[in-house]
């Protein structure tokens, strides 16, 4: 079971879907969820500062194209790992298959690409069984469609 | 994990059985027991809360998977309205098109008259002239009396004249109303 995640969506509704989802599947016990990239890169931009960085989640989940947010996922994960230090798994939760978002979401470091659709719990199943994989850093990025 | 003590083990059972409420959510799931009365309850609560969760997921993506038709629909929507649009415009300067061609028609078709019934006009004054110069030359050829058709003659030049000037203007005129017309436009 992965101890906390965080979730970056602005759809409302796929909160509610996620927590059901990750709930039903015993996936976490903690999940936080943000509907602004803004916000969540004000949390890490405190955790990193100011600590205490046990505070910050185990995993993040980004969504791609974040309405009403100052920059995307992909910068989101970005800032994360290049300015804040590469400590969470992390990887981006879209309904979009896009190559080259994909790629460029590879280059900045994400570890998975999980593919939003009605039919999301067996996907985050599979990532399940991976999560170990990408917390030690030996496995390969990954899209789960 | 954590455990509750015997006297709030018994309480929440108890509760459970008169009122069925029930602990929900992930602290079922770090809770443990010894007692296996508490321990049937938290399966029965666990039960239920999965089974609450499962029909608030199905709801919710029955919401989400309306609200993505209902977006699709929306843009939809708006692409018709703006082919409407372009559509409306387009047969709207046709419609100018054809109003500008039926004009063009109409004012041929004036001119054509006017110049059907100058030519007519202008015909029947040149055979009258051509007649009546004849007849005069001839009289006067001849020697004959030519007090009358000499008269005549001249009258004739003079009405002609008159006429002449008159349809002009006339033509002038209706010319001058219908460029007054065209740049008022």
């Amino acid at each position: 079971m992965i101890d906390s995640i965080l979730l970056v969506d602005d759809e409302d509704l796929f909160h509610l879907v996620f927590e059901d989802s990750c709930s039903l599947l015993d996936i976490t016990l903690s999940l936080q969820s943000l509907t602004s990239s803004d916000e969540a890169d004000k949390l890490f931009k405190k955790w990193f500062q100011e600590g205490p960085l046990e505070e910050k989640p185990d995993c993040v989940f980004v969504d791609l194209n974040i309405i009403g947010s100052s920059f995307d996922g992909i910068e989101l994960i970005r800032k994360i790992n290049f300015e804040y230090g590469n400590g969470v798994v992390i990887g981006i939760i879209s309904s979009s298959d896009d190559k080259q978002e994909i790629e460029k979401a590879k280059a900045v470091g994400a570890q998975f690409w999980i593919i939003k659709s009605d039919e999301i719990e067996p996907r985050l199943e599979a990532f399940r069984k991976d999560y170990d994989g990408y917390k030690n850093k030996t496995a390969s990025f990954k899209v789960y469609k | 994990m954590i455990s509750f003590g015997k006297d709030i083990e018994s309480s929440l059972v108890s509760l459970y059985k008169s009122k069925k409420i029930a602990l929900e959510g992930n602290l079922l799931k770090v809770v443990k027991t010894q007692d296996k009365d508490f321990q049937d309850y938290l399966d029965e609560a666990k039960t239920k809360d999965q089974d609450t969760r499962r029909k608030r997921l199905e709801v919710t993506k029955q919401v989400q998977s309306q609200n993505k038709d209902l977006i699709d629909s929306q843009a939809e929507k708006e692409k018709l309205m703006l082919e409407l649009k372009r559509a409306l415009s387009e047969s709207e300067k046709l419609r100018e098109v054809a109003l500008d061609d039926l004009e063009t028609l109409q004012k041929k078709t004036q001119f054509e008259l006017i110049g059907l019934i100058v030519k007519v006009a202008l015909g029947a004054v040149g055979a009258v002239c051509i007649f009546t110069t004849v007849l005069y030359l001839y009289v006067l050829s001849k020697g004959l009396d030519s007090k009358i058709i000499e008269s005549t003659w001249s009258n004739m030049f003079g009405i002609i004249l008159t006429n002449c000037f008159s349809i002009i203007g006339t033509i002038m005129g209706v010319k001058h109303i219908t460029d007054s017309k065209d740049s008022r436009k």
